[in-house]
């Protein structure tokens, strides 16, 4: 049968007259599953729309089953179906199916419980090395800024900024930094605990990101923001010692600087250990290393954040409460107990 | 299939996809379109954009109490700490709650998913966001800064280390922020799709030979389900007739086929062409194109 006469033939036989009717594979395959898709498409678009929260029972108990049986109808397409169309409504279906059925679970509120209980203490745990290194480059900057100021006290105005001194400085005398910084007047509830104590927070938070967001520069500038906060304050204590205020000062530093530093030295770490995964890969790939230990690293700087906050409570309103070293002594070795008993006891135990 | 699909894009399109494979835990491979700079930058001024209204209704009932003259240093540190507060969860919260979206994101078309193709974690989504303020924040402030200054030497070279960080996106294979990076994120652009009908017709009025059949293979049936469905226009016609001379030029069909009846024409090579490369495929005989051997 040669190609011109049999086309000749069919349009003159018109519409199917005596060939059976084409029967395609994938549109068969098509029809049996299309309201299935149709179905998965309505839920998502009202998931996507309002959230999970949104979809009834009923709704939430066949979406995985939609979702699976459109990914099962994914792979069958791939084997059977040349309709370029369907293959990739199909892919884009499967995919928003999957960006909601493994959305993230939790909420805000959840997230924070679980972090706090579970997540923080243990991540803190597993890095005690490089909480040990931002430990020590903060001692080391507190002894050089100690040395240095100590014989020469223009070394004070060279390494702190203004805002941060707030008037105090080579020219203070004794009785000025006792009237005014260590036993400062109460300024009154709103003017401590508010104001002050936030300018504080956003003020440390900012270094404390800083600190950790830089760890991805090899962990340089962490180190030297650490060794610097360190220096600012051994210059303040070389201050302090040269007008025999010394205990005093420890005693007005402490009762915030636990909590302060402790956080400090998370942030450092949390950037230390995105360092060393960046440096060190060990088996994997730079980038999948980073995505590994990143996660981990990021929850010090969010608990850091919340340190914090406490610590600007302390400094902002609690310090100037408790005028008298040896009460801010013993808040002081009361909140490193307390955060030394959180992060050792914490979550030991509790289900992963 | 993919390489196929990828082969028709940029045929098409003129461009090669950035398309990368996630694996998700059924065991199927799901390609993603990478999101471009354009649409995230986009994206991102949307956000800031809210963020400024918000903190810029927050000054404004700063200057409201101010008026009023009670309470003032109350509200000012207020609204100084929520600013602060919103500045650094608006993302958080929007990705977390909207499922790797945030306004400007959804707007655009554009999620952050799992690089490897897991489940977006909260620790990852507070990951890649603590970055923000190294990445986009703090060279900001430091631009800010630059005319107060007196030594802008300095101030240049902190400017261009900051913007190595920034710009990171420019130099990588996936266009990952650094916040990317620590995350193991990626940010994809989903488009929105609707199941069109089948081109398939079971009509038969026209009847094509093996041989004839024969002489394309999937990449040139997937162009012509494109080319057919397309909206129709004067161009597009234009193009199909063009396409219909080839066709019948390359299979040898010598009827002529009338302006009118290109389409219908076109179709039903497409359905027979289709059911034949489709029921040679379950032989495992499948022709990529036309210049591929056939078995």
């Amino acid at each position: 049968m040669t190609a011109p006469s049999t086309q000749d033939d069919a349009v003159m036989q018109g519409a199917g007259a005596a060939r059976p009717a084409l029967v395609l594979r994938s549109t068969e395959f098509r029809r049996g599953r299309e309201q299935g898709w149709r179905d998965l498409e309505v839920l998502l678009a009202k998931a996507e729309r309002a959230g999970l929260s949104a979809l009834s029972t009923e709704e939430l108990q066949r979406l995985p089953l939609l979702h699976r049986s459109a990914l099962s109808a994914l792979s069958v397409a791939r084997a059977i179906a040349l309709d370029r169309h369907l293959l990739l409504y199909l892919e884009n279906l499967g995919l928003r199916a999957f960006l909601v059925v493994y959305g993230p679970r939790q909420g805000m509120l959840e997230g924070c419980r679980d972090f706090f209980v579970r997540g923080f203490p243990a991540a803190v745990r597993g890095a005690g090395f490089h909480i040990l290194i931002a430990f020590l480059s903060i001692v080391v900057g507190t002894a050089a800024g100690f040395v240095l100021t100590r014989g020469d006290e223009s070394w004070l105005t060279a390494m702190v900024p203004a805002d941060l001194a707030s008037g105090r400085g080579i020219n203070s005398t004794r009785e000025q930094l006792l009237r005014e910084e260590i036993f400062a007047p109460w300024p009154g509830f709103t003017r401590s605990f508010i104001t002050f104590a936030n300018f504080l927070f956003r003020h440390n938070t900012l270094i404390g990101i800083m600190m950790f967001g830089l760890g991805i520069a090899a962990g340089v500038p962490t180190l030297l923001l650490l060794t610097y906060q360190g220096l600012i304050f051994g210059a303040f204590i070389a201050l302090h010692f040269n007008r025999g205020l010394l205990v005093d000062f420890l005693g007005w530093v402490s009762i915030h600087g636990v909590t302060e530093f402790g956080a400090i030295i998370l942030c450092g770490a949390g950037g230390l250990v995105i360092a060393q995964h960046i440096l060190f890969p060990d088996r994997y790939a730079r980038v999948d290393s980073l995505a590994i230990h990143g996660r981990s690293a990021a929850q010090f700087a969010v608990g850091a954040i919340f340190m914090f906050f406490i610590a600007g409570l302390i400094e902002g309103g609690l310090r100037q409460l408790v005028a008298d070293t040896a009460g801010r002594f013993a808040i002081a070795a009361l909140t490193a107990a307390v955060w030394l008993g959180y992060f050792v006891f914490a979550g030991r135990g509790a289900r992963q | 299939m993919s390489a196929l699909d990828d082969k028709v894009a940029q045929f098409l399109e003129g461009v090669p996809r950035n398309r990368r494979e996630i694996l998700t835990p059924e065991g199927i491979l799901l390609p993603v379109d990478l999101a471009d700079h354009g649409e995230r930058a986009v994206a991102l001024i949307i956000d800031l954009f809210i963020w400024m209204c918000v903190t810029a209704l927050l000054y404004v009932a700063i200057v409201a109490v101010l008026v009023e003259g009670k309470g003032v240093e109350i509200a000012v540190t207020l609204i100084l700490f929520i600013a602060f507060i919103v500045r650094n969860l608006y993302f958080v919260y929007f990705e977390l709650a909207w499922q790797g979206a945030t306004p400007g994101k959804r707007i655009n078309g554009l999620r952050v998913i799992d690089r490897r193709g897991g489940p977006l974690t909260p620790s990852a989504v507070f990951a890649r966001n603590l970055t923000r303020e190294v990445e986009l924040f703090l060279p900001v402030s430091v631009m800010l800064s630059l005319r107060a200054g007196a030594n802008h030497w300095e101030t240049l070279a902190l400017l261009a280390w900051l913007g190595l960080f920034s710009a990171l996106p420019l130099f990588n294979h996936d266009r990952m922020r650094s916040g990317d990076f620590i995350a193991g994120t990626i940010v994809i652009a989903i488009p929105k799709r609707v199941l069109l009908a089948d081109l398939v017709e079971n009509s038969i009025r026209y009847n094509f030979t093996t041989q004839q059949l024969a002489a394309y293979g999937a990449f040139e049936l997937q162009i012509l389900e494109e080319l057919l469905r397309r909206p129709r226009s004067a161009r597009t016609t234009a193009v199909l007739m063009e396409v219909c001379a080839k066709i019948c030029a390359k299979i040898g069909w010598t009827a002529p086929v009338p302006a009118a009846e290109v389409v219908p024409f076109l179709i039903e090579f497409y359905s027979a062409e289709r059911a034949f490369l489709e029921r040679e495929r379950l032989y495992g005989r499948l022709r990529e194109d036309k210049n591929s051997r056939p078995d």
